[in-house]
């Protein structure tokens, strides 16, 4: 179970890395305009349609898009999956970004930020909000992706490196050692339930959103997609930094996470299914939202179930990159369509995002990216590979 | 692998489960009326509305800091009501005889859902029946404006520093002092009338009764989603829902959510029992191998 990783050291700024700079400047200036003349001054924002691109997709996909990271860490300490744990640090570093970006949009999107923090308040504490709840857990387990990522840094830093940071690091990293376990349990703790209140904030919206997305179990049907997304990002996690640090894929292990995807997935088709036929929405099926909603679970749900039944399938790293993209593209559209596609704004409004929500989710998806370089370059966070 | 698989099933079945129970267990509660009487309330009798639109100005005269011109210093009627508007007049006409103005607030709902789903609690439902709001908590994540079924809670995105803006019953410049609110004050028709949640429902059935053939029988507020604070009169031949007043059930919709969050959170002991699953699951684990993937020190040790 022991790992061996390294930094990668590779070549910082190459073409994509620049881009990823370039756009993260550009988007810079959006935000300075943001936090300086107000969210309707980069947003199309309204009082008819209050929660537009970056609540769903940098917040509610982005976080459901990191379950990499406590379904990797589930895996290699709870079920007993130590031979995966070169895919533990990748995940979790990915997790960390993805959390990290949605705690940066969601400081975008609210409009009194200087207040974020209220939710910790005892005095502000609101129990019956879904939203309180993902917003301290959110908080909660942010703090802990940082101390989980502590001993990766620390073993950079006990070489030689010293500084503010190593200081703190070689100072925490102890500390951090002795719980790492409770926190890891913690994490996932943490994930599951964020993860379904995530669904449960739509659960008011019963007459906003369409009732083939609208559901008593939204709660569940967000947590177990989250759960099956898991595995299949790694793979594209991995499939993408084998690629940028010219590396080979760990197909192998890739192969055998996957195994499990199929099972959660059937527990999901099964429960849409029984989500249709007992809240009575099978008619639904036969309209043009209704064929949205076969194209959505096709992706996300019955067709990766069946193609990763099959061994062969898995076997292939192009098959399962393709299948994972699929996956991704799916749960992107499930939680566009049950939080802005099929939401009926009030009367006499109307959405689309502006050219400002473009670029400030793009800057998102770049500090994942140019982030994830950064981390891979300088801390040891990819497995040593082994030359037979 | 078969562990792995197992459990996560179990979790994921368990999960599932709970969520199942919370949403079975809804039910559509009689709605207390008497719970409800002593509240603030306000009747507002369309019939007797002539469109005048005091009311507006008067409650933007009163509320400071609603804007009163555009930045060309001209000012229009607003098309609905919005962060500089409390209160809004609409005319609904769909024939020379069939039509009819409404007025539009927020309607202090006695089950408020903005007050539910608020994660910072900036929204309470004071003991006098005023839904009152909290610039101090709020952090402006506008879940309420997601929330709200009468489409009531707006927010001021031109401002960078914005507040969430709705009626909010004059509760300082006006209750506070003993005095009506102001569009009730200054109506020339008495088409807003403020008193107590339990009189004016009496009053609006009393007006029922004696005039038939001028009103819709029926009251919009008695007990839509549990019953609101400002309730509503109709002409006899005009829906509400043709005033823009969608028709609702008598379940507040928050029972949902509600359910569920305290299903989950029961006593903390969902949580809890999950992470000592995991936990001992995770111990026998780490026992076996004795070793860390994420730390070194571990590692040496082993």
């Amino acid at each position: 179970m022991k790992v061996n990783a390294e930094p990668m050291k590779a070549k910082l700024w190459t073409k994509g890395f620049t881009i990823g700079v370039i756009i993260i400047a550009v988007g810079a200036i959006f935000t300075i305009v943001r936090m300086a003349a107000g969210i309707g001054a980069v947003t199309n924002l309204s009082d008819g349609v209050p929660w537009g691109l970056w609540i769903t997709f940098d917040v509610v996909t982005g976080v459901a898009l990191a379950a990499g990271g406590f379904t990797m860490a589930a895996l290699v300490y709870i079920f007993n999956g130590g031979k995966y744990s070169p895919l533990l640090r990748p995940a979790l570093v990915t997790a960390l970004l993805g959390y990290g970006v949605a705690v940066i949009a969601i400081v975008l999107d609210v409009g009194r930020w200087w207040q974020i923090y209220n939710p910790i308040l005892p005095s502000s504490w609101q129990g019956n909000s879904p939203l309180f709840e993902v917003s301290l857990c959110v908080m909660t387990y942010f703090t802990v992706l940082i101390l989980e990522f502590v001993p990766i840094m620390a073993e950079k830093y006990q070489k030689k490196e010293e500084g503010f940071i190593a200081k703190i690091v070689k100072f925490l990293n102890p500390l951090v050692n002795k719980i790492l376990l409770f926190l890891i349990i913690l994490g996932v703790v943490l994930s599951t339930l964020h993860q379904s209140s995530l669904g449960a904030v739509m659960l008011i919206a019963v007459d906003r959103i369409h009732p083939l997305w609208h559901s008593p179990l939204l709660p569940a049907f967000f947590l177990i997609s989250a759960i099956a997304i898991g595995y299949p990002m790694v793979v594209i996690e991995s499939t993408l930094s084998a690629r940028t640090f010219n590396r080979k894929p760990e197909t192998d292990l890739l192969s055998k996470i996957v195994k499990i995807t199929p099972y959660i997935l059937g527990l999901y088709i099964a429960l849409k299914l029984f989500d249709v036929v007992y809240y009575g929405e099978l008619g639904l099926l036969f309209s043009w939202w209704g064929l949205l909603f076969i194209f959505e679970n096709l992706m996300i749900a019955i067709l990766p179930f069946f193609l990763l039944l099959k061994e062969s399938v898995r076997k292939s790293q192009i098959m399962l990159f393709n299948i994972s993209i699929m996956m991704v593209a799916g749960l992107i559209l499930n939680r566009f369509n049950t939080y802005l596609i099929t939401y009926s704004p009030r009367p006499g409004f109307d959405y689309f995002p502006s050219i400002g929500e473009f670029v400030i989710t793009a800057m998102m998806i770049s500090i994942i990216f140019v982030g994830y370089k950064l981390l891979a370059n300088y801390f040891p966070v990819l497995p040593t590979e082994q030359h037979s | 692998m078969s562990v792995s698989r197992r459990d996560f099933f179990k979790l994921t079945a368990s999960a599932v489960s709970g969520g199942l129970i919370a949403a079975k267990s809804l039910s559509a509660a009689e709605i207390n009326q008497e719970k409800y009487a002593d509240n603030y309330a306000m009747l507002n009798d369309c019939t007797k509305c002539i469109g005048c639109r005091g009311c507006q100005t008067a409650c933007k005269k009163s509320h400071e800091g609603l804007s009163h011109t555009g930045n060309d210093s001209r000012y229009d009627m607003p098309l609905d009501i919005n962060a500089d508007n409390y209160t809004v007049i609409h005319l609904f006409k769909e024939t020379d005889d069939k039509w009819s103005f409404v007025k539009k607030q927020c309607l202090h709902c006695n089950e408020p859902s903005c007050q539910s789903v608020c994660p910072v609690a900036a929204f309470h439902k004071r003991d006098d029946g005023i839904v009152s709001y909290d610039s101090g908590k709020c952090i402006g994540c506008r879940y309420c404006l997601v929330a709200c079924p009468f489409n009531a809670p707006t927010f001021e995105y031109d401002s960078a520093t914005p507040k969430v803006q709705k009626c909010d019953f004059c509760k300082d410049i006006r209750i506070a002092k003993g005095e009506t609110p102001v569009c009730a004050d200054v109506c020339p028709r008495g088409a807003i009338k403020f008193g107590k949640r339990g009189d004016l429902l009496k009053e609006a059935k009393r007006r029922i009764k004696n005039n038939p053939d001028k009103y819709n029988t029926h009251i919009y507020g008695e007990a839509e989603i549990g019953g609101t604070s400002v309730l509503y009169l109709a002409p006899k031949d005009i829906s509400f829902a043709d005033l823009g007043y969608k028709m609702y059930g008598e379940t507040p919709p928050i029972e949902l959510h509600e359910s569920i969050q305290h299903g989950i959170f029961k006593y903390w002991i969902p949580p809890v029992a999950l992470y000592g699953a995991l936990g001992l699951l995770a111990y026998n684990n780490m026992k076996k191998h004795k070793s860390n993937p994420l730390s070194e020190e571990t590692d040496n040790e082993s």
